[in-house]
């Protein structure tokens, strides 16, 4: 389909999580026949599951549809997904850059939340034209009109500009395409000969390599190009071209504006960085275009495999996995690290939160691994007195690593900006809440007549803490939050170090607050206490800051380890006990002659009670 | 009807048995265990083989067992046994003319001479709630010397948490009742630890047993043992188990009372009056060889050459009474001999019995580093007052019943 530039659309569909972003993408294709009516239901679904089992990567990044608006004219919609969870909003930002336009999601009955905030934000940080849709005006609790002015109140999008829809019958949706076509821009004109093209996703794929997702805005690309990566200086050469639609679809070229993506014999997703600008190896672009920023890592946190042989077989296992992993991911860091506690391991750096889970999670299912992971940290910039008076800041991301107070000048920590959603008869306790976590209150705005929305600036060191969590709890889940790194800001924090009967423990030190850290250092011991079992001897926990203790709890000496019954004859089965026991003894890591069960190493992180 | 699986993983012990009895050198084997897989209803900490409601199938039961104990009998060379205990299960459940047939099977083949002389020790686990004269008659007329009285509590309430149905009243009848039967040696069977129980509740039902004359109590510990509707009920959170400081309270207490009135502790959870210990569970705890009948009933048959067999009957009834080779049921769990795994079972169960172990007749033909390493965890031990020595004897102390367990791991994890 040769369609000029005028007739092209770029945009993207950003909402909370939930609100029906992924409903909405599946009716568009419906309403455009890119899918029939059957396969909206089955054969989409069915074919995914196949390119599941055959390990293909299933995620189209981004689908390019056919569009025929009422006045006869023939469009090109390409409609760029917001891959992943919007937790991590430089993945947003990094979908956004290639689009012109963006549909904001609000969910009619839920109204504006945090997440919508942010991410509208985002877009019109980035200039972006924004179409407002109200969803979901099925439900019986659907609020269009209030909702239409929360929306006008807090992100300043005219009430009457906002498009209600459903996204599960259908209803609204020629209107909204209609709005796609007349209020989206189309992609700007080609500033001249010199191919560029932006990198706005890349994914891994078992038999191709690297697919990588493209918008061109400059010149053209076709197969047989010999590329350049103005960002990593290396060239390849392009294999096969092609678009989703959502079928995988080979073409010869993509033209200025258009979307797609291109193989080239790459092999792992080190090789290519998102934001960085690819050109032609012949006719080289002096500039890139106007990137992002690399993602940085924020969340630090060990890995380390449950069990270690002698062999170190599975320090072994561990690496290939997290190297396997990294094929997929080219998000997150890891380094081999030794602690005296866990043996090797490997200390990894995350966007996030819910990165470091998934992470995690992946590869204990996708590997089959079982891994100890120890309380995730953030990244503090620390001024240290250097040699001959002069002061150096190096980066500390793991509390052990930080130098002798002595030598410490300052250490600074990063500060998010936090948007909260809350109903107004929460506030008090959201207000209470954010000043026991060092917050700095920043401005509070009214969104439609239940609810507020208050900004602050929060140490990202407490919100890895329990913030979230607390959020939840405290507004009966109906606060919505969201954040950003903004800054880093330097603060009195000390580190806490953590003796088992009386041997330090680096893997359970960590860095706070120091008005905080007698209640942190207790609540911890007193997690401690819980998961390590009872020993021959009594066990004293101390939390101590140089040397001086802070808390301290003690683990009381069994009297007791004896089975009541030797099961008369049956000795074969008191036998496996004990060997059992004993295996269950040997797994687990030993400090001090202390048993420490894997789970203690999560103690910091379990935020249930305080 | 066996599952394949089953089928597959059990063993024909015919063989084995045969082959035993073809060495010249085997010793005869002295006791002998049997099973009665029958209860009224299934107590919830139980994890017995056992079945409800079977009445129909008590005839073919015994039937069977006695074809069993015929296909055994052999194994004794028809020397005297030292040692039967017929357990379950609630054998007394068995109709009173079943348990005729039963005791008859037992005089046609096996040597009871020192039985009938009150030479050997004939036990029988009783549920108090079946005692009758007419039963306990027969009992005695057969050889039966020792009654074991399952009491477990006498508290109501709390033979209620663990779903024992029995009147609380009937153990005092039972004792009495055995007496007039002419059977002298009872022993009285106690729980505690139960959910709920207080120390002076504790106190009371030991009291209580003490008062009935007995010179043999078993004190258990509530055990969770996996599969039981107790755990089940523990899982479900339907009660608080007991903090370990007060069970270690109660145990410690129990030690003392049972001393007091003259019964001294022999193993961690039997205490007896001098001369009056179970010596079919300490021919258990020493490793001899014992012969064992009935469903989910566990061997252990020396070898000449060395180790020890050992192996469990198929615990299913059905199984039971329909696999017959050459009168022996089907296995599972069987061990060949192991010189090595005998070494570790006897050390397992050395730590718990106040007759202790002879270390260096134990190590005699032990390998150097084993033996030498063994005695280094021995050493250990001594020198933190978990053990003592006396009489060239290695045994636990007072603190060393206490964590017995932790004991055998130290001696397992250089073995
Ligand atoms: N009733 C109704 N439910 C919807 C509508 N759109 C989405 N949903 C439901 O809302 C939930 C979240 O939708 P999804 O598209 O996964 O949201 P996403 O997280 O934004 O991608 C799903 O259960 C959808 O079936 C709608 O228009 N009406
Ligand atoms: S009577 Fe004994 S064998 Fe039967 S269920 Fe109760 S405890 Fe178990
Ligand atoms: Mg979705």
């Amino acid at each position: 389909m040769p369609i000029d530039r005028e007739h092209i659309r770029n945009f993207s569909i950003i909402a909370h999580i939930d609100h029906g972003k992924s409903t909405l993408a599946d009716r568009l294709l419906q309403a455009t026949h890119a899918v029939s009516d059957r396969e909206a239901k089955e054969q989409l679904l069915d074919s995914m599951d196949l390119e599941r089992e055959r390990g293909i990567t299933i995620k189209a990044s981004a689908v390019t549809v056919a569009h025929t608006a009422d006045d006869g004219q023939e469009y090109m919609l390409n409609f760029i997904d917001t891959p992943g969870h919007v937790d991590f909003n430089y993945e947003v930002s990094r979908a956004l850059k290639a689009c012109e336009g963006a549909i904001l999601v609000v969910d009619a009955s839920q109204g504006v939340e945090a997440q919508t905030v942010v991410n509208a934000l985002l877009a019109f940080s980035q200039d972006l034209e924004i179409i407002p849709v109200l969803n979901k005006i099925d439900l019986p609790g659907a609020r269009p009109d209030e909702i239409a002015m929360e929306v006008e109140q807090v992100l300043g999008l005219a009430a009457e500009d906002c498009i209600p829809v459903s996204a599960k019958t259908g209803a609204g949706i020629p209107e909204l395409l209609s709005a796609i076509c007349k209020d989206f821009p189309p992609p700007r004109e080609s500033l001249g000969d010199q191919t560029r093209a932006l990198i706005f996703d890349a994914i891994y794929d078992d038999y191709r390599g690297v697919v990588t997702y493209v918008r061109v805005f400059d010149g053209r690309l076709k197969v047989g190009d010999k590329i350049r990566m103005m960002g990593l200086d290396r060239t390849f050469i392009i294999t096969d071209l092609g678009k989703y639609t959502p079928k995988q679809t080979r073409v010869k070229e993509l033209g200025p504006g258009e979307t797609g993506y291109f193989v080239a014999a790459i092999k792992t997703l080190g090789d290519v960085r998102v934001g960085d600008t690819v050109t032609l190896d012949s006719n080289p672009a002096t500039d890139p275009l106007a990137g992002y920023e690399a993602p940085r890592q924020m969340v630090f946190c060990d890995f380390y495999p449950a069990t270690s042989d002698k062999k170190g077989n599975d320090f072994e296992d561990l690496r290939e996995a997290m190297e396997k992993l990294q094929l997929n991911d080219s998000s997150f860091t890891f380094q081999p690290v030794h602690s005296e506690a866990l043996g090797f391991g490997f200390r990894c750096g995350f966007l996030g939160l819910l990165h470091m889970d998934i992470a995690q999670q992946r590869l204990e299912r996708e590997h089959n691994l079982e891994i100890v992971q120890t309380a995730p940290t953030v990244s503090y910039k620390v001024l240290v007195r250097g040699k001959g008076g002069i002061s150096e800041e190096i980066e500390v991301h793991n509390p052990a690593d930080l130098p002798d107070m002595g030598q410490v000048l300052e250490i600074r920590e990063p500060i998010c900006n936090v948007e909260i959603m809350v109903p107004n008869e929460y506030i008090g306790d959201i207000m209470k809440l954010c000043l026991d976590r060092r917050a700095v209150y920043k401005s509070q705005q009214v969104v439609g007549d239940t609810r507020q929305m208050l900004t602050f600036e929060v140490p990202l060191a407490e919100i890895i803490y329990d913030f979230y969590d607390k959020l939840k709890g405290l507004t009966s889940g109906y606060g919505t939050m969201d954040y950003e790194i903004a800054l880093y800001r330097s603060d009195e924090l000390v580190r806490i170090d953590i003796l088992i009967n009386n041997e330090p423990v680096e893997a359970l030190a960590l860095i706070c607050h120091k008005d905080r850290s007698v209640q942190r250092g207790r609540v911890l011991l007193q997690r401690l206490r819980k998961q390590i079992d009872r020993h021959q001897f009594e066990i004293p926990l101390q939390a101590a800051i140089g040397g001086k203790i802070i808390a301290r709890e003690t683990i009381k000496a069994f009297r007791k380890d004896v089975t009541a019954k030797c099961y008369g004859g049956d000795m074969t089965r008191k036998r496996k006990l004990l060997e059992k026991q004993k295996k269950g003894k040997d797994r687990m890591k030993s400090i001090g002659s202390v048993n420490i069960p894997q789970q203690a190493f999560m103690a910091v992180l379990d935020t249930g009670d305080e | 009807m066996t599952t394949p699986l089953q089928q597959l993983k059990s063993t024909s012990t015919a063989p084995i048995v045969r082959q035993l009895l073809d060495d010249p050198e085997l010793s005869p084997v002295r006791c002998l265990y049997i099973h009665i897989p029958f209860c009224f209803h299934k107590c919830h900490y139980c994890d017995f083989y056992s079945l409800v409601d079977t009445r129909d199938r008590q005839q073919p039961f015994t039937d069977r067992l006695g074809q069993e104990l015929a296909a055994l009998a052999p194994l004794t060379q028809n020397q005297p046994l030292r040692t039967i205990f017929i357990g379950g299960g609630t054998p007394t459940l068995l109709q009173p003319a079943l348990w005729t047939q039963l005791l008859r099977t037992l005089d046609d083949h096996f040597n009871l001479a020192a039985i009938h002389a009150n030479d050997a020790e004939f036990s029988v686990e009783c549920n108090p709630e079946t005692a009758s004269p007419e039963l306990f008659d027969i009992l005695r007329a057969g050889g039966v010397n020792r009654l074991s009285m399952g009491a477990q509590s006498f508290n109501p309430r709390h033979l209620k948490t663990l779903e024992r149905w029995h009147d609380p009243k009937s153990v005092p009848r039972a004792v009495a009742l055995a007496k007039t039967a002419g059977i002298e040696r009872t022993s009285v069977d106690l729980i505690f630890a139960i959910p709920g129980q207080t120390l002076p509740e504790w106190d009371a039902d030991l009291a209580t047993a003490l008062t009935l004359g007995t010179t043999h109590l078993s004190c258990y510990a509530l055990t969770y043992e996996p599969n039981t509707a107790m755990t089940a009920r523990l899982k479900r959170g339907d009660f608080t188990p007991t903090d370990d400081d007060l069970e270690a309270d109660m145990y410690e207490h129990t030690v003392k009372r049972c001393a007091d009135a003259g019964l001294d502790r022999y193993e961690v959870s039997n205490f007896a009056a001098p001369g009056h210990e179970c010596a079919h569970n300490l021919a258990y705890w020493s490793q001899s060889s014992w012969l064992a009948a009935g469903p989910s009933a566990s061997s252990h048959l020396l070898d000449p050459q060395g180790g020890g067999w050992r192996w469990k009957n198929q615990p299913r009834l059905d199984d039971y009474l329909h696999q017959n080779d050459n009168g022996h049921p089907r296995a599972i769990d069987l061990e060949p001999p192991d010189p090595s795994r005998l070494l570790s079972e006897q050390l397992m169960t050395a730590v718990r019995l106040r007759e202790g172990i002879d270390l260096d007749q134990l190590l005699e033909n032990t390998n150097e580093p084993t033996a030498n390493a063994v005695r280094r965890v021995a050493a250990d031990q001594l020198a933190r007052g978990c053990l003592q020595e006396s009489d060239s004897r290695l045994r636990p102390t007072d603190s060393g019943f206490l964590v017995a367990d932790g004991l055998a791991r130290e001696f397992l994890s250089v073995l």
